[in-house]
């Protein structure tokens, strides 16, 4: 096997290669004037969708069926309840943090009681967790938006050797991830069970206890992205996280994570974030149309899926 | 049942207290509020202005009662299922905020049939049996221009946010807008990007655009987004151009900072949640028998440098710059349409 070989058949090649071909066509606008805004702009943005990426990431490989719809209400209900905390005091910054991951755990908590105890499958259960989550967001906060502690909001939107907080903190949360799955019992466990539950049962892995932990960890994450997000966004609003739940799904599967379970990867999560802020970033700076740019989104996805998808053949 | 119960009940209390009351006729009526949405601070707003504005008429004897409802998802069909059961529960009048301009069309048009008056607003619907009430947006759109064309007599290009892409309002907002360039030639629009009238969509959408765009002097928006652009610009180095601004808080705030700091310079226009208390009040009199025109205007929200504090002031932290209506108002929009 070539090297090049063993890279075109890693599975997170097509997504950056995707996103490389975008960014290449959208600063040649400019010829190449708008490289250092754009790629700041990028990787900022990509930041939020890497984090909901990655906990929806874990929940899509422990197999078919395993999904989370509450991402954009917990990331709502985090931030805004975080903000309303803190109330533009920088000494509450910490207690802001921890309040948004006590409610990524509640939620998590929640999505799985159903799940399990209810026997509720997870497409449901987490819609409905979803419904509440949104609801008790809509109700501390009546459209209420209350600015982020000047020293947060200076972090989250300023950049530290020309790359953006934002994005560095992403990174970090990547590598945990990327050790969790890869060099981690647990990372074994979850694809042992997108592979196969009865057969990672029967092998004694802690089925239940993993896949607990793995909603847990996917409405944590949700809870950071909404902290974060508030903070660079000046305030959080009640729909901020709407955009995100078909956005986490999209960069998992673009990403060149398998839908059915059981394989996944974390740099196409950042190929795949990329990629979906420059692919409309540079068809509003081809000037295309609204229903255009849809269609033409809708497009590219698809291509990126089908490339993506064919190595399985090739294995 | 018991919430026809309680209706009645309330109703037999309200006409036990007013026993002698101007507005008799519609002492004994009812009015439903169908609204399709409540996830953003305009719709809080109108929810909020709502329920002040009819709570009091409802404490006053003009109507029996004024109940709101909200559907979850934002979904046509959900909302016709809604209005059936208004149909069902006897309501006199339903005051809409349709999800749609045509998919409700069967839904009023039983409403029309079962003698209930239907009074849509904002959301609109095409049914002819119904009234509307709609803002000129294409005016609103244009006048943005125009304000620029004072401003910066000599022009220059513009970077214009959009909408929901597919929205009938962000469609009219932005051909009032091309009409007004098209007015003013001296204007170019070089970028154009859609906000979904959010915050943190604008932003998104606008530091995508902005490292490619040639400078630009200034930003014509729909309202919501003006604080997300100004955010996006802000990271960059650019000089910060005139951003056309819409009625949150948010939005107003910003630009008195920048007007307190640097004597930056812009204006306003939005439509002011509080249309949903004048469709209320229009209800309201064609119930008392008032023969009203199917189609009236009521006209936008505009903010200025020098009216910005008093507006800022009377806006609420994190809510939406507001007028609530009275029934003078509504009487006086009605005459008006004649």
């Amino acid at each position: 096997m070539t090297p090049l070989f063993r890279l075109v058949s890693k599975p997170w090649i097509w997504s950056w290669l995707a996103a490389f071909v975008v960014w290449f066509l959208t600063i040649m606008v400019t010829l190449g004037a708008s490289t250092l805004g754009l790629s700041q702009a990028a990787l900022t943005f990509a930041a939020f969708s890497v984090i909901v990426g990655i906990g929806q990431m874990f929940v899509i490989t422990l197999g078919p069926g395993n999904i989370d719809l509450s991402v954009p209400a917990t990331m709502t209900l985090a931030g805004t309840v975080a903000l309303k905390l803190m109330n533009v005091e920088n000494g509450l910054i910490l207690s802001g943090l921890l309040i948004a991951l006590v409610i990524g755990l509640v939620v998590g908590l929640c999505n799985y009681a159903l799940i399990k105890a209810l026997r509720i499958p997870p497409i449901i259960a987490t819609l409905s967790t979803s419904f509440i989550v949104q609801s008790a967001a809509i109700w501390t906060n009546r459209g209420l938006r209350i600015k982020p502690p000047s020293v947060l909001a200076e972090f989250t939107t300023s950049n530290t050797l020309g790359v953006p907080n934002v994005a560095i903190v992403a990174l970090l949360i990547s590598l945990l991830a990327w050790f969790l799955l890869e060099k981690t019992i647990y990372g074994r466990w979850i694809s042992a069970i997108g592979q196969s539950m009865p057969a990672a049962r029967m092998a004694g892995i802690p089925v239940d206890g993993t896949r607990f932990v793995t909603y847990l960890f996917c409405a944590v994450l949700a809870s950071v992205a909404g902290y974060l997000l508030a903070c660079f966004s000046g305030g959080a609003a009640l729909n901020m996280g709407s955009e995100y739940l078909l956005m986490s799904i999209a960069v998992v599967v673009i990403g060149g994570t398998a839908v059915a379970g059981g394989d996944s990867n974390v740099p196409g999560i950042w190929g795949a974030s990329l990629f979906m802020f420059l692919v409309v970033s540079m068809l509003n700076t081809y000037g295309v149309g609204a229903g255009i740019r849809l269609i033409m989104t809708g497009l590219i996805i698809i291509s990126v899926i089908m490339l993506a998808g064919r190595r399985a053949g090739m294995r | 049942m018991t919430i026809r119960k309680m209706l009645l009940a309330s109703a037999a209390i309200a006409c036990a207290a007013m026993p002698v009351s101007a507005f008799a006729d519609t002492s004994a009526k009812k009015i439903a509020l169908s609204n399709n949405y409540a996830g953003n601070s305009w719709r809080q707003a109108m929810l909020t202005s709502w329920e002040k504005v009819t709570g009091e008429a409802v404490k006053a004897g003009v109507v029996a009662a004024a109940d709101p409802f909200t559907t979850a998802e934002n979904q046509a069909t959900e909302q016709a299922a809604q209005i059936q059961n208004m149909i069902l529960q006897g309501y006199d009048a339903i005051v809409l905020n349709a999800a749609s301009p045509t998919a409700l069309n069967g839904a009023v048009k039983e409403a029309c049939d079962a003698g209930i008056t239907v009074v849509s607003f904002d959301g609109i619907v095409t049914e002819p049996c119904a009234w509307r009430i709609a803002v000129n947006f294409k005016e609103m759109g244009r006048s943005e221009v125009e304000y620029l064309a004072k401003k910066l007599p000599q022009g220059g290009n513009l970077l214009e946010i959009r909408g929901l892409a597919g929205v009938f309002v962000d469609d009219e907002i932005s051909a009032g807008i091309h009409e007004g360039v098209k007015q003013f030639p001296q204007f170019k629009i070089v970028g154009s990007v859609h906000g979904d009238w959010a915050q943190d969509v604008a932003q998104k959408a606008v530091a995508g655009i902005l490292p490619s765009l040639p400078d630009i002097v200034g930003v014509v928006t729909q309202g919501g987004d003006g604080y997300g652009a100004a955010q996006a610009i802000a990271a960059t180095d650019r000089k910060m151009p005139t951003i056309i601004m819409g009625n949150r808080e948010d939005e107003l705030k910003w630009w008195k900072e920048q007007k307190d700091s640097t004597g930056y310079e812009t204006m306003s226009v939005s439509i002011a949640p509080g249309v949903s208390t004048l469709a209320f009040w229009v209800a309201q009199q064609i119930l008392d028998g008032k023969q009203v025109k199917k189609d009236l205007v009521v006209p936008f929200l505009r903010i200025d440098q020098d009216n910005l504090e008093t507006n800022l002031a009377n806006t609420q932290a994190g809510g939406v710059a507001n007028v609530e209506y009275t029934q003078a108002d509504a009487i006086k929009v009605i005459e008006s349409a004649k």
